[in-house]
């Protein structure tokens, strides 16, 4: 109780002190605001101009997609900038069990201690050196946001015609242009939704775990081992979560495994 | 000579003065924007506390550039792409309006985050503004719910798959997620209406909800003051000795309580 | 400035119905100028009839005080005044018991009012938003062509307008395998192409034949079929979802299989229904037993013990 009149009484001197020797709001504080406004109107307006001229290399996107097919079968969607966080949530939380705590959990939990915040921090304490923990909570939360929201951000997708238009580019730079299998087995690599899991010379979905392949050759592991490992990835390497691909049939994996072992890193 | 001089002065500015004296007598407006002019606030607020009103202006951007472009747009999903690319490639300066629609959804919401660390950091969501933060707070989520519905609208590939998955997202919740769910669908599975019930919700419900908000937002700063930087040695800040504001220059200036009645004076 | 009671006394016509029975007629006989003659007729036959009436009124009117009305206080100064606290209220004084209730029927009715109106607005208005959600939904049925154009033992992927008069919105794919014959009845798996995470399109773990794309003219307008090697299963592009060729997860976040459509074979043709959903497939083929449970949103689980979050499904 007396913690609330303690807060009253200072409300009570602040709102007197602010009559006394405060400053009116026009024109003082109003004109920061206005440069303020006039600020932003322009960022506006010049984020508008970049994109629409597609400046700095189209850095802000293209002004139009393709238009919505509900019946695609190789497209990979993202959220706009401000939701790249949760959107990364869902990559990280990879279990069935867990899916409910990156879809609806962790926002609901942040929005209920966005709300009982003023209810949790009492004190009238409000410089920053005496509130440790809030500072740790901020730094905390900007970063782990801040983080998310970059992986999110350069997170890359597979987009199928993406992924075949790059298999000439991989050839040239692995130099296997001149090895008909190899070839063959990259463009059978680019259609089989390797690269849904898998990144190769930065074409793929990256942050799904699986290693990237450009280098893959350099290993050393052989041609009959990448068979082996393609027919039956779990029996090869216990509890690979990559599925087996045996079905593609002899041919079609010998096309692979040399594709792979002509993959030395490119230059 | 002079004394004339300034008595046909007085009277211009009578007359300049008629019409917002009438306004006052019969609603009272002019004092109360005189009011909210013209109250006083720390000495030392500075630039940190103009992340509130860029936010706003912000949102104003978005209302306006959002008005002009339904009048464009078809909110219909045999043609909501192609509307689009008629705004943005033939109507003139279409490109203009719905590019600041566009980017000023992103500077709203980094100046929602930015406004919302400044509070925090400042400690203004203390006694007695613990409403108004929770206000701040409803208003940070009313404005992300614009953000995805207004996402669908230009129904390109990205649009339609991120608003599928972020229905789905919602159908995860407990218990009320899969009703939540066909609700924003308007039934089983995203069709012919669902677009014109996103662009219902992004230009008409939603807006009104934060313009509600906004106004109980502002109603709240007004009423409960201004909180000086946490650095403050007084709580009405600092420094500088309060300057009078100068008795002619400017535009609008503090007249007498009697004049600002309204009444003509004898 | 004169005494404004004596100015209403002396210049206020008195309260008259007349001139809107004269109003009438004239209405009458304008729209009667356009319409009927004998309309027009007995419009100016009322306006006649009220504007004399009128006329006489207001002459008598003027000519003294012929009215009754304000007459009345002038008998009052001759009685004494009464003081203010006697004589009868203006008001009959409520008991204390009695003023209570007439104030808390005012405030009920007023609430109840206030309530019948907002129900009245509101409830078609709700009504119209949320139940079209909830009601006549039905899946419509798909026609897929002949079922000679899905080769025995190989995946088709199927791409069709679930309802054409929709149009493009409701375009689906389908990954189809045609398993053969199974005790006299020809066997299909139909898996719906939408992951059972969060509803992203998953994509054949194999090369897909656009060479030998297919098109068929059916009831349901055209559906391309283009036959795809899914040798790794299927896999979805957003989370890293992984399932077999029989629509088991088999790594990543999915809570479940994937979908599947009914379907039956009429005249010869494979015809899709609604779709299901599936905890997990044992066997395969035309072998295979599905475990099968009502159409669920993606992301919810059906057996796991988490299922319990989603009690009840919204008719799909």
């Amino acid at each position: 109780m007396s913690a609330l009149d303690d807060r009253r009484r200072r409300f009570t001197q602040y709102k007197e002190d602010v009559k006394k020797r405060g400053k009116p709001f026009y024109p003082y504080a109003m004109f920061h605001d206005t440069v303020m406004s006039l600020v932003v109107v322009c960022v506006i307006f010049l984020l508008a101009v970049v994109w629409r001229y597609g400046w700095f290399g189209d850095a802000l996107g293209p002004l139009n997609g393709p238009k919505a097919d509900p019946g695609t079968t190789s497209f990979v969607p993202r959220p706009d900038w401000y939701f790249y966080f949760l959107f990364y949530l869902l990559r990280i939380f990879k279990w069935p069990e867990s899916v409910i705590l990156a879809t609806v959990g962790i926002p609901t939990i942040l929005l209920i201690i966005l709300l009982a915040l003023p209810f949790v921090d009492l004190r009238t304490e409000r410089r920053l050196g005496r509130r440790p923990v809030a500072v740790v909570a901020a730094v905390l939360v900007v970063i782990s946001m801040g983080v998310l929201t970059y992986k999110g951000a350069t997170a890359k997708e597979a987009i199928a015609a993406e992924v075949k238009a790059a298999v000439p580019s991989w050839a040239k730079k692995e130099g296997f242009a001149g090895n008909k299998e190899a070839l063959a087995g990259a463009n059978l690599f680019a259609v089989s939704a390797c690269t849904n899991c898998h990144t190769y010379l930065g074409t793929g979905s990256s942050n799904l775990g699986a290693p990237d392949l450009s280098a893959e050759g350099a290993k050393g592991k052989g041609i009959q081992f990448q068979i082996s490992h393609l027919k039956c990835p779990s029996c090869v390497n216990s509890g690979s979560p990559m599925p087996a691909f045996a079905d593609l049939g002899q041919d079609n994996l010998k096309k692979l495994a040399t594709f792979l072992e002509a993959s030395k890193g490119g230059k | 000579m002079a004394r004339k001089k300034s008595d046909r002065r007085r009277q211009l500015e009578r007359a300049a003065m008629y019409p917002l004296d009438w306004l006052e007598e019969r609603s009272g407006l002019v004092g109360g924007v005189r009011y909210f002019l013209f109250r006083k606030v720390p000495g030392d607020t500075n630039w940190f506390h103009t992340l509130g009103s860029a936010t706003l202006t912000a949102f104003l951007v978005q209302l306006v550039t959002g008005v002009i472009l339904a009048m464009y747009y078809k909110p219909d999903p045999k043609s909501a792409h192609a509307s689009i690319d008629h705004i943005t490639h033939e109507v003139t300066l279409g490109w203009l309006v719905r590019g600041m629609h566009k980017w000023g959804a992103s500077v709203f919401i980094i100046l929602m985050f930015m406004h919302m660390g400044r509070v925090f950091l400042f400690g203004a969501y203390k006694y007695p503004r613990e409403l108004n933060w929770i206000i701040g707070v409803l208003l940070l989520a009313t404005g992300l719910f614009e953000g995805l519905t207004g996402y669908l609208l230009p129904f390109d590939q990205t649009a339609y798959w991120a608003t599928v998955v972020a229905i789905n997202i919602n159908g995860t919740a407990p218990f009320v997620g899969p009703f939540l769910a066909s609700l924003l669908r308007g039934g089983a599975e995203i069709g012919p209406d669902t677009l014109a019930r996103f662009y219902s919700l992004h230009m008409l419900l939603i807006p009104g909800a934060l313009l509600g908000l906004i106004t109980l937002h502002l109603y709240l700063v007004i009423r409960l003051g201004v909180t000086s930087p946490p650095w403050s040695s007084e709580a009405a800040g600092s420094g500088r000795p309060p300057e009078p504001p100068p008795a002619q220059a400017g535009l609008v200036r503090p007249r007498p309580r009697a004049a600002v009645k309204g009444r003509p004076t004898e | 400035m004169e005494d404004p009671r004596g100015d209403e006394q002396r210049h206020q016509p008195p309260p008259s119905l007349w001139p809107v029975g004269f109003a009438v007629g004239i209405v009458c006989l304008l729209v009667g100028l356009i319409v009927s003659w004998p309309a027009a007729a007995v419009g100016a036959a009322i306006a006649v009839v009220f504007g004399f009436l009128w006329a006489r009124d207001v002459v008598a009117a003027g000519r003294g005080p012929a009215l009754p009305g304000p007459g009345e206080p002038e008998a009052a100064p001759t009685a004494p005044a009464i003081p203010a606290h006697k004589g009868e209220a203006a008001m009959p004084e409520p008991e204390p018991a009695e003023r209570f209730p007439r104030s808390v029927f005012l405030e009920m009715s007023t609430l109840g009012l206030g309530g019948i109106i907002g129900g009245i607005v509101t409830v078609p208005a709700i009504g119209f938003a949320v139940l079209p959600a909830f009601l006549k939904q039905h899946s419509p049925e798909i026609d897929l062509g002949p079922i000679t154009d899905f080769p025995e033992g190989q995946y088709v992927v199927a791409t069709f307008l679930r309802n054409p008069s929709e149009g493009e919105i409701s375009r689906r794919t389908a990954y189809i395998r045609n398993n053969g014959m199974r005790s006299g009845t020809p066997s299909f798996t139909c898996i719906s192409n939408r992951c059972a995470h969060l509803g992203c399109p998953v994509q054949p773990g194999g090369p897909v034949f656009d060479s030998k794309k297919q098109t068929v003219k059916t009831k349901n307008g055209e559906v391309d079929l283009i036959p795809a090697l899914p040798a790794a299963g299927f896999i979805c592009p957003c989370h890293g979802g992984a399932y077999d060729q029989e629509g088991n997860r088999t790594a990543g976040p999915p809570v479940r299989a994937l979908d599947r459509y009914q379907f039956l074979i009429r005249d010869g043709h494979l015809v899709l229904l609604g779709t299901y959903s599936v905890s997990s497939v044992s066997g395969s083929g035309a072998q295979a037993k599905i475990h099968r449970y009502q159409l669920t949103g993606p992301g919810q689980h059906i057996d796991a013990p988490e299922s319990w979050l989603y009690p009840v499904q919204p008719p799909h």
